[in-house]
């Protein structure tokens, strides 16, 4: 597997070495977006209602997990 | 045999449903009883006439409420597990990525490594600079500036958790004994965090008057519980279920046959 033996060039350890498909940067993003979509979303994206509802539904773990909330 | 990633990304999952789980349970035992003593605050506000409730956001003890508080209190716990899952695949990801150049004995030992810098760069450092607030306290006319300000912080910490281990590694291809790079990796992370602390600037809102110093402490505290249980959490359950995968032939194969 030529993925491997040039992964064994950059990591001390081969045995430790996981081959990250690209998709898995894919999957990655949209975490990153899914934890903006719950903590942040005020109104960028979603119709004002529908941002005012996810806002108010998330309300107390926004406030808990110490993101500014309003 | 290597371990595969999606053998990785499946336990990053299910660590990230328990430390969602572990961070609602807290919420609903710690954070939310303060909460409850902020809506007190807020209510009496309305009542007195006095500063009125955001109006924006009319669920903060207006008239009508868009949500009731129960249904707060379980969407908070519902948002915590999302949470929670999302982190765990972003930890599962960025696992397998270093797996090789994290510190600590075995796959438990890394995990618990990554976890607790995890916790340190995207979590406590963004506390520090812009603590988490209770409902009663924040100004929704400056909340665009805080987010900006939470966002620069946290993403700082993250270009710190980064460079260091570079700087690390440099270190080493160099020869430097191991007390040396370890004596000058906490130095300049340290340097580093001071830097951020010193030259962003906190949060433009004063807290009003009307909101106890104790309230305000508790709640923070609180929050950071909240936070680090779910990291540990993460860490914890990560590190156990990819200790077992280490050794999934001698465990299994007995009951399979």
């Amino acid at each position: 597997m030529a993925t491997a033996a040039s992964a064994s060039a950059a990591v001390p350890s081969t045995t430790t070495s996981v081959r990250v498909p690209l998709w898995a940067w894919a999957l990655l993003g949209f975490a990153v977006f899914a934890l903006y979509f719950v903590s942040q979303e005020n109104g960028a994206l979603l119709s004002s209602p529908a941002a005012q509802m996810l806002h108010e539904l998330t309300h107390d773990a926004r406030h808990a997990l110490g993101v500014p909330c309003h | 045999m290597g371990t595969t990633f999606g053998s990785v990304l499946r336990r990053g999952v299910l660590a990230g449903v328990s430390a969602g789980v572990a961070a609602a349970v807290v919420i609903w035992l710690v954070v939310e009883p303060v909460i409850r003593r902020a809506l007190v605050v807020e209510d009496s506000r309305s009542l007195h006439g006095g500063r009125s409730a955001p109006s924006r956001l009319p669920a903060h003890g207006g008239d009508e409420p868009l949500v009731s508080r129960a249904a707060q209190v379980v969407g908070g716990a519902v948002t915590a597990v999302l949470v929670g899952v999302a982190v765990g695949v972003i930890f599962a990801v960025v696992f397998a990525r270093c797996r090789g150049r994290l510190p600590g004995r075995g796959d438990f030992g890394r995990s618990m490594a990554l976890a607790a810098v995890g916790f340190a760069a995207v979590s406590l450092l963004p506390a520090l600079k812009i603590p988490s607030n209770p409902p009663a306290v924040g100004d929704p006319a400056t909340v665009g500036r805080r987010t900006m300000l939470y966002a620069v912080v946290l993403l700082l910490g993250v270009a710190i958790a980064i460079v260091v281990p570079v700087l690390d590694r440099r270190l080493a291809s160099r020869g430097t004994v191991p007390s040396t790079r370890w004596a000058i990796d906490v130095a300049v992370t340290a340097a580093l965090v001071v830097l951020v602390l010193v030259l962003v600037p906190g949060s433009p809102d004063a807290v009003p008057a009307d909101v106890p110093a104790s309230l305000l402490w508790d709640f923070r505290l609180a929050s950071l519980a909240q936070l680090a249980t779910m990291w540990l959490t993460l860490g914890l359950v990560f590190g156990l279920l990819m200790e077992r995968a280490d050794a999934p032939q001698r465990a299994l194969e007995p009951v399979a046959a």
